[in-house]
């Protein structure tokens, strides 16, 4: 039987008046790449705040791995296997390469020398190793956002979510980047990803759920999102039938 | 492992220093002061310096272990380090509270609070009658193991120890899960919160170190003087000049706040003492009945917090990461 790794059940966000996030509800299964796709301002960087524990839900109920985390904080979130990327890269600039994975490594290892090997088979992975000595801040966007990865990765994560993780790159980078995110999932990991190049989402993704103000427009394989007309006049403007 | 031995040297090098100056009463107050502003500057730096939170208020634990241990010695006779161990523990209490509370907000509010805190403590020690009030607390006589507390050696000895300590855990810290939690706090706590680490678990940790630590140089101060009250142990000066020493030999590195001392101590001496003032007049640059000669002998002496101000704001000007700092971009 597939597990439901995730389940987001009538999740709702205000912030004062304004519904950010409505009534919102979907599952994710077990190794999963799962693609979370709307127009801006369709509130699927808030939901992920919502998920990852840095906004309370104004309500509805969201269950990780069984169980509920909508009161925890990011941290706990973290410890229970849940790691996030953000869509305006966060380095710890003045750190090193190395240094910033490695801080994604104490999660779970409490060993200097541990936390270095962990972080050096992530650089590795993401193709970083030449950079480890370099400071993180000096990184081009594109590096960076390889680090972002590499960082979420060290904490051996069950979940990923990735905010935009291709966002400003280019289509050699992009491809890089969707080749580590396929060998992640077949290690047995399960991946949700925000991303507005569409390219990028139906090339990798088993299932979409697509935003639109807030509200739940669709959800489906990759295939029938592209075909779905209320995706398509949501992306290219009402009413036209593209 | 360079900076252990580092450490080793300018220690060795420091416990010999005595013996070679002589026992001048005057040049080994001077060094003690030296020690003590590194050690206390050092301490602020765990916090300020490693964990980016940065607190104007260190005074409140310099004052907490300097009271406590001077009331338990003086009101009950108790063992100096006995007390010493008292203090600590107030001044765990007082940032416990402080930091439990405060360290839930990002931004500016440590800060804020923790001058708030430093005032309150202040207040409280002026206007307690157990505190002394405004009289403070006078020591006539203190024992520990024989040694003779009337000479300055054990204190300078003492100091060194707190200062090797201090210097110890910052170099432990920096290469272990904490420190580099820390880091990643001053660098980003969004970042560092979605990584796993408990952010006002790790800042509390940061500030109870630092407390602690800057409570023992009080105990040490208040025995050493055998003389306190608020304004030498728990005025707002104290936590800027804490600050300043940081900032001016360079935050977040270990031999900055050493380096911050080493400059700015012996200087503010040398205004103090009006060395400056007392050669011009000597060497028949100005009259000292001249209205120039007055000036500088009335006003010199106060010109350090002057001098400190300009040497900071230069620093921030064309040094920001202060001049250890400033020495790592050149090399």
């Amino acid at each position: 039987m597939i597990q439901h790794l995730l389940h987001i059940n009538h999740v709702s966000k205000h912030f004062g008046g304004n519904v950010a996030v409505s009534d919102i509800s979907f599952s994710v299964d077990e190794k999963q790449i799962f693609g979370l796709i709307g127009p801006n301002g369709a509130g699927k960087t808030t939901l992920f705040n919502c998920i990852s524990g840095f906004y309370p839900v104004t309500s509805g109920d969201i269950i990780f791995d069984n169980k509920t985390i909508n009161n925890l904080r990011p941290d706990e979130v973290c410890h229970l296997g849940m790691a996030r990327t953000w869509q305006r890269v966060k380095p710890l600039g003045s750190l090193t390469v190395l240094e910033n994975v490695m801080i994604g490594a104490f999660s779970i290892t409490n060993t200097t020398r541990e936390a270095e090997e962990i972080a050096m088979e992530q650089l590795q992975l993401v193709g970083l190793t030449d950079f480890s000595k370099k400071s993180a801040g000096s990184l081009s966007i594109g590096l960076k956002k390889k680090l972002e990865l590499a960082r979420v990765l060290a904490t051996h994560p069950k979940m990923l979510l990735l905010d935009e993780i291709c966002g400003g790159l280019n289509h050699t980078e992009t491809d890089t980047i969707l080749a580590i995110i396929r060998d992640v999932r077949y290690k047995g990991a399960t991946i949700v990803f925000i991303e507005h190049d569409m390219k990028a989402v139906t090339a990798v993704c088993d299932w979409i759920v697509v935003l639109n103000s807030g509200e739940k427009l669709a959800e489906g394989t990759p295939e029938v999102i592209t075909r779905n007309p209320d995706v398509i006049a949501a992306y290219l403007g009402g009413g036209h039938n593209a | 492992m360079k900076q252990i031995i580092l450490i080793a040297v300018i220690a060795g090098i420091a416990a010999l220093l005595p013996f070679v100056i002589g026992d001048s009463p005057y040049f080994i107050g001077v060094l003690i002061s030296v020690l003590m502003m590194a050690a206390l500057s050092s301490a602020w730096n765990i916090l300020g310096g490693y964990a980016g939170q940065y607190s104007f208020g260190h005074a409140a634990y310099f004052g907490s272990g300097a009271y406590t241990t001077m009331i338990l010695i003086s009101k009950f006779n108790f063992n100096p380090l006995v007390s010493m161990v008292a203090g600590i523990i107030v001044a765990c209490i007082i940032a416990l509270i402080t930091g439990s509370i405060v360290f839930r907000l990002r931004g500016h509010y440590f800060g804020l609070a923790s001058i708030a805190v430093a005032e309150i403590v202040r207040l409280s020690a002026l206007n307690f009658d157990f505190t002394g009030g405004a009289q403070g607390i006078l020591l006539t006589d203190v024992t520990l193991w024989g040694l003779d507390l009337n000479s300055k050696i054990p204190f300078y000895y003492g100091m060194l120890l707190v200062l090797v300590l201090t210097l110890g855990i910052t170099l432990y810290l920096r290469t272990s899960k904490t420190g580099f939690y820390l880091q990643a706090i001053r660098e980003d706590q969004d970042a560092a919160a979605s990584l796993g680490i408990n952010l006002s678990f790790y800042k509390n940790k940061a500030l109870l170190i630092s407390a602690a630590l800057t409570s023992v140089l009080g105990s040490l101060y208040a025995v050493y003087i055998r003389f306190i009250d608020t304004s030498a142990v728990l005025d707002l000066r104290l936590s800027i000049e804490i600050i300043l020493t940081a900032i001016i030999g360079g935050v977040g590195t270990l031999w900055g706040p050493v380096l911050g001392a080493v400059l700015l101590v012996p200087l503010a001496e040398i205004l103090r003492s009006n060395v400056i003032g007392d050669a011009l007049v000597k060497h028949g640059v100005v009259s000292e009945t001249s209205g120039l000669g007055v000036f500088l002998k009335e006003n010199l002496a106060h010109a350090h917090v002057l001098v400190y101000g300009i040497i900071t704001v230069v620093c921030i000007l064309y040094l920001p990461k202060g001049i250890l700092g400033f020495f790592r971009r050149v090399k």
